[in-house]
């Protein structure tokens, strides 16, 4: 789960362009969205794109996003728990 | 400084700005060029909020930096309108959801560079930063991209000459639009970027580059230039160029022997610039005759580079050695900017000095 959130943390830098941050100032349990990173709805996207991208994780039902895309710790836990075998 | 009287007739540059391989008059250093010359790039974050600046592509930071230049220049926060003109497009963002498309078997694609892919990316990114719900246009017609939006503005606010439109014209290169033209063989690429390109008659380089400009309806103490006419002509015969040249100067007030400067769009090209090159011989044998494009390279909308130049030359009534071909010795006060491109688009746009007595 560690080197999971590892590499999720450094993906999520390069998809979105966050080159004013390092993997070390996103905080595990920190939000992505509203108060916290300050993500958008066309980032909400590009993450979405990146779980299909890397991990062939596919998110059936999108009135899971908020809960999935919480922070990089439910990421993980999300495409641990769906990736394919 | 005493504020101009005002023409109703007349459209002023008030702020311009310009993102080139050759950064300013005053610095006569061309960017380093090896099969291409690329832009000398400003810092972005100067201009652009850094939140924003994330998610735009090279030609919009261009583009939208051009932009924020001509405004704060002409201290206009908010213009009546925005209106842009590229003959490439976003071709980075292009490339990147193309090659994505391929790659990912036309799933799961990225929807930045989808949304930013379209050539009014600029524009609406101009507009998004500003918050400015008034017209919006952008112009794609190749090498006449910037010519219809500089025209399209000049004729909205000379409609009410209240207002305060934003111009301009972008265009970039990108690697694989640069190995496409490649294959055509229609640039040099031995990095030649002085005068002496001209003589060799081995074609220009691969260019880009972006320039804005504020245009408005009534004058200020700080005016650039003024805009007083503008000509299209799609592969025209000698006899048809050399007419409509003095049909438009006359259109102006003004005859072949009134331009003091002549900046023209020659590629270095001996076939390309033959019609060209003789008009500029004969109509303006006692004009002061320089180019620009080995400034700035070739591309569709090098016209705004050299739109931008001639307004600074007018500003500073001094044209740059490094442009001069033939120098006459005038003090400019018309600039006329008579571009070709690939011997088929065919551009007249004229400037005139603020300071000069109608």
């Amino acid at each position: 789960m560690e080197q999971l959130m590892a590499d999720l943390k450094r993906q999520i830098i390069e998809a979105l362009n966050l080159k004013h941050l390092t993997p070390a100032e996103i905080g595990d349990d920190q939000p992505l969205f509203g108060e916290g990173l300050g993500l958008d709805s066309i980032d909400a996207l590009e993450l979405i794109v990146l779980l299909q991208q890397q991990y062939k994780v596919k998110i059936e039902n999108p009135q899971d996003g908020p809960k999935i895309f919480r922070s990089v710790r439910t990421i993980a836990e999300f495409i641990t728990a769906h990736k394919p075998a | 400084m005493t504020t101009p009287r005002n023409d109703p007739s007349r459209v002023y540059i008030r702020g311009m700005g310009s993102i080139a391989p050759w950064r300013t008059t005053a610095d006569s250093a061309v960017a380093p060029a090896g099969a291409r010359l690329t832009c000398q790039e400003p810092v972005y974050e100067d201009w652009i909020d850094p939140r924003l600046l994330r998610r735009m592509s090279r030609i919009i930071r261009l583009g939208v930096t051009t932009g924020m230049m001509a405004l704060r220049e002409a201290q206009v926060s908010m213009p009546d309108g925005i209106v842009m003109g590229t003959g490439y497009g976003c071709l980075e963002d292009t490339g990147s959801f193309m090659t994505k498309m391929v790659t990912f078997r036309e799933e799961a694609l990225n929807p930045t560079p989808f949304i930013q892919s379209t050539h009014n990316t600029i524009g609406s990114q101009l507009a998004l930063l500003l918050g400015c719900q008034a017209y919006n246009q952008t112009f794609t017609q190749g090498a006449f991209s910037f010519e219809h939006a500089l025209l399209d503005a000049v004729l909205h606010v000379k409609e009410d000459p209240a207002r305060t439109f934003l111009a301009g014209g972008a265009d970039e290169i990108t690697d694989i639009s640069h190995a496409l033209w490649k294959r055509f063989g229609v640039f040099r690429e031995d990095g030649v970027r002085s005068l002496a390109m001209f003589k060799a008659g081995h074609g220009v380089l691969h260019g880009e580059g972006a320039a804005s400009f504020l245009l408005a309806g009534t004058p200020s103490a700080t005016d650039r230039a003024t805009i007083e006419g503008i000509e299209m002509l799609y592969k025209p015969s000698h006899i048809v160029l050399q007419h409509r040249v003095a049909q438009f100067l006359a259109a102006a007030g003004i005859t072949p022997a009134d331009v003091d400067v002549v900046l023209a769009g020659a590629s270095g090209t001996l076939h390309d610039d033959a019609l060209l090159l003789e008009l500029c011989r004969t109509l303006f044998s006692d004009s002061s005759r320089g180019f620009y494009k080995h400034l700035c390279g070739e591309y569709p909308v090098a016209t705004a580079f050299a739109c931008w130049l001639g307004a600074d030359i007018l500003r500073t009534g001094q044209v740059p050695a490094g442009v001069l071909q033939v120098d006459a010795g005038r003090t400019p006060r018309y600039v006329l900017v008579f571009n070709q491109y690939f011997g088929t688009h065919y551009s007249l746009i004229l400037l005139r000095s603020c300071h000069a007595t109608a």
